[in-house]
């Protein structure tokens, strides 16, 4: 990441009339992969705190049943929401990971199935899904560098409503 | 010091000196006169507000308390009595205004919008006054030349002083210390007279002397003080010892030299002469703006000054949060899970040692946010007295527990809702007429009593008038003309008292300049419950209105009981409990919509079960297995059903996140949670909020 970073500064300085462009300033990010009900979806990873693999939600009453309620990490106050019944799947009975994920200030922990890997996808390779496609929280997709499968992007402003 | 301090600090100083100012003035105008030390008092605020005005380059207002410098100059000269009786209310309003207009000019300021230049008219109306205390002078004496006489001659003396080069000095002031700022730091005046206030601290104006000596208004000083240095003198060594550290302390000094002054051999004495009147003299202009009489005063001033220190409000609630995360790491290590069938005597001594160090931490922390509400409520009687004014009508303000000491978020809160009430008792409270008061048996004059008083667990502030009271019937029939009552239901005094506090209602028929807007007691009532607040009334036709308002002490920390609803633990406020029973099932009443109610002593309350209504997976339902907590909250009385009481505990409230309130949890009585001994959360609940979203479900 750093080393592109550098060469794109360089870039600029070189040739300074030329403003470029999203795609060349910034080429590819880094997303964190992981798996909810057989989706693999990616995170980029500028958004994500930690991973935690213990944990303990309180429950919070008269919240959506997508949230499964609080969590005390180091005295900070997390709200968890349950990826799987967000997107309207059963969650999971088996021992999930925690996700935590800081998205413009607010924080939030997200449960997944198993995280994958890190990986850094070139920002020209992430496609827009197909408009008829009803998927939720996604903002793009894209085909995996080696090919082992498809990725779909989180969309955190769908999942983290702002003011 | 960055230039946003300074701006900080003059803001800073400025308001609470305003606030002093407008106290004096509301003081005299009872007594219809100044005393001489209100005269000197006014004098140095004046003088104070002119001097940093001047060197923040906010020249309007260096002018406006230029003008009223001089005009307390001349009443100080020739005493209260150059101002006649026909002219004191005229000099009371225009100090008010005056008040007034720094206030609104500090508001701008504080916001960096530019300031109001168009002063002229507030000028020619000092400026009128000013001739009629003049009056007795010659007319030759035009007032507008004449008055910038005093202090004008300041900016003058610069030039007569720049001979002072080393080498000056004065017999009387023979300890010199010459200071020299670093190169570039800029603003070499304005640090110059930095040094001075600060030395002002704890040496007498009459003690010491400076070079030069306009730095303070003049802004060309800046280049002597490069070229020279900036030249202190005093009368005794100790001061300039004590100076010292001061000066090494100061910004931007880039060094300093401790010199002794020489008397110069006789045949330099000529030469030496010049400078030497000149730099006695140098003082001397200035004279009349730090007058002798003024000076103790200021001195008093200073050395209370230096006992205090002002820190940032965020520095403090950094400070809270901590402490409060130490007495929760306190809990979890002391009640340890792997402590558990140990018996460690050093250990647990220690661990009361470090529990009462850290109560009494937490105690400190808590009071620095203390401060007394007196600010708030001397801000009344400004309002009493414009509005009797204005509504011409006699009323006095009575103060009881001004020095009661809140929280400071919490004093910056009341402010509106007390001013609201007050407004509202000047308004519709004290009858019209003088007449109707008489004729009721009541002195003729008005009065409105503001207290406040701390319980322990909560700040009490009552705001009582003696005036008409609420008259219930209006109150019913606006009621239903507003929609917010039904005509074919009958009332309860109490319950038409809290229609005044429904949204939307205002009595008055006529929207006046003071209350009448449409929006009233209601914001007066969400104002104090967004501080976990209740606000009550009573009243009594014919003898006047008395609003209640109780505010938690401090929201950070409070008591708690720790209550079980199958996994859940709740933390319900320890000021809301009445008390709690065991009961049968036999003991629950129904109604006729599922609705189940116990008696209590003598009253029948509602029962809601905590766990139904909260929808919460576990938890039992049988009646004989739980406990029954009779909560009151304000006005509400009811019985919440819970699985078990787990104890009383001290706790930390901690707010949601954002993200949860977005969900209007708030709604639901579910005001914030807490983090138990163990790292588990509870959640902790308003008694008065869970009331009304039951009644709403």
């Amino acid at each position: 990441m750093s080393g592109i970073n550098e060469n794109v500064l360089f870039q600029i300085e070189e040739d300074t009339p030329e403003i470029p462009t999203l795609e060349e300033t910034v080429e590819s990010r880094k997303y964190l992969i992981f798996i909810t009900d057989d989706l693999r979806l990616g995170v980029d990873a500028e958004y994500v705190v930690e991973i935690l693999n213990t944990h303990t939600a309180t429950y919070l009453p008269m919240m959506p049943d997508y949230i499964c309620g609080i969590y005390n990490m180091r005295g900070q106050i997390i709200p968890i929401m349950d990826i799987r019944r967000r997107l309207g799947k059963p969650s999971l009975e088996s021992e999930s990971l925690l996700v935590v994920l800081n998205y413009n200030g607010t924080q939030l922990g997200i449960l997944v199935d198993s995280v994958e890997v890190m990986l850094d996808i070139p920002n020209a390779s992430i496609l827009p899904i197909p408009s008829q496609s009803a998927q939720k929280l996604v903002s793009g997709m894209c085909t995996l560098p080696d090919g082992s499968g498809t990725m779909l992007v989180l969309d955190c402003d769908q999942l983290i409503p702002h003011e | 010091m960055s230039s946003n301090d300074i701006l900080d600090m003059y803001i800073y100083e400025t308001n609470s000196l305003l606030e002093q100012l407008e106290t004096i003035v509301l003081d005299a105008e009872k007594e219809n006169t100044f005393s001489q030390d209100n005269v000197n008092e006014i004098f140095r605020i004046m003088h104070t507000i002119k001097g940093s005005s001047a060197m923040m380059e906010f020249d309007t207002l260096a002018t406006v308390s230029h003008r009223i410098e001089d005009m307390f100059f001349l009443i100080r000269e020739g005493t209260m009595s150059v101002v006649k009786d026909a002219d004191r209310p005229a000099l009371f309003d225009v100090m008010l205004h005056a008040v007034d207009y720094f206030r609104e000019e500090m508001e701008k300021v504080e916001a960096e919008e530019p300031l109001n230049k168009d002063v002229d008219s507030f000028l020619a109306n000092i400026n009128s006054l000013i001739a009629k205390i003049k009056g007795e002078e010659p007319a030759a004496e035009a007032p507008a030349p004449a008055a910038p006489a005093p202090a004008e001659t300041a900016p003058a003396a610069p030039p007569a002083a720049v001979p002072a080069g080393p080498g000056t000095g004065n017999p009387d002031f023979p300890y010199e210390l010459r200071v020299f700022f670093d190169d570039g730091c800029g603003m070499e005046n304005l640090r110059a007279y930095m040094l001075i206030t600060s030395i002002q601290s704890f040496c007498s104006e009459a003690d010491f002397l400076y070079e030069p000596a306009a730095v303070e208004s003049d802004a060309s000083t800046s280049e002597q003080i490069i070229d020279n240095g900036f030249l202190l003198m005093f009368k005794n060594a100790d001061d300039r010892e004590r100076s010292i550290p001061v000066i090494r302390e100061a910004g931007s000094v880039h060094s300093y030299q401790p010199h002794d002054y020489v008397p110069a051999p006789p045949q330099e004495e000529e030469a030496e002469e010049a400078p030497v009147p000149q730099a006695a003299a140098a003082p001397k202009p200035a004279a009349p703006a730090k007058p002798a009489p003024a000076a103790p005063a200021a001195n008093n001033q200073q050395h209370q000054k230096e006992s205090l220190i002002s820190v940032g409000l965020s520095k403090l609630d950094q400070l809270s949060a901590i402490v409060g995360e130490i007495v929760i790491t306190e809990a979890m290590v002391t009640a340890s899970p792997d402590l558990k069938g140990l018996h460690l005597d050093a250990f647990s001594k220690s661990a009361r040692q470090l529990r009462k160090l850290t109560d009494e931490l937490q105690d400190v922390s808590m009071s620095l946010r203390m401060i007394p509400v007196s600010n708030t409520f001397q801000k009344m009687n400004r309002i009493v007295r414009d509005m009797s004014k204005k509504l011409n009508k006699q009323v006095k303000l009575t103060l009881i527990g001004e020095n009661t000491e809140v929280d400071k978020t919490i004093v910056d809160s009341i402010g509106d809702p007390i001013m609201h009430m007050v407004r509202n008792s000047m308004d519709h409270g004290i009858e019209e007429n003088v007449q109707d008061r008489i004729d009721a048996g009541k002195d003729p004059v008005g009065e409105i009593v503001l207290s406040a008083e701390d319980t322990g667990s909560e700040v009490i502030i009552q705001i009582k008038d003696d005036g008409a009271g609420v008259n219930d019937e209006a109150v019913l029939k606006k009621a239903i003309k507003n929609g917010i009552a039904f005509p074919d239901v009958e009332y309860s005094h109490k319950e038409i008292l809290n229609f005044l506090m429904a949204p939307g209602f205002s009595t008055n028929q006529q929207v006046t300049e003071f209350s009448g807007r449409g929006v009233g007691m209601d914001v007066v009532k969400s104002g104090v419950e967004s501080l976990g607040g209740t606000v009550s009334i009573t009243s009594e036709q014919g003898k006047g209105m008395i609003t209640t308002m109780r505010i938690p002490l401090t929201m950070a920390i409070m008591d708690g009981m720790e209550v079980s609803v199958g996994n859940s633990i709740f933390t319900i406020p320890i000021n809301n409990i009445r008390s709690t029973m065991k009961i049968n099932s036999t003991d629950i009443l129904h109604d006729s919509i599922d609705g189940e109610m116990v008696k209590v002593m003598d009253g029948y309350y509602p029962v809601i079960r905590a766990k139904d209504f909260y929808n919460l997976p576990s938890g039992t339902d049988e009646i004989e297995e739980g406990i029954l907590m009779w909560l009151e909250s304000g006005d509400v009385s009811y019985c919440l059903f819970v699985d078990e009481l787990l104890g009383e505990q001290q706790i930390v409230v901690k707010p949601l996140p954002a993200y949860v309130n977005s969900f209007d949890v708030k709604n639901f009585g579910i005001t914030g949670c807490s983090i138990l001994g163990d790292g588990n959360i509870s959640i902790i609940l308003d008694a008065g909020g869970l009331f009304a979203a039951a009644r709403g479900a």
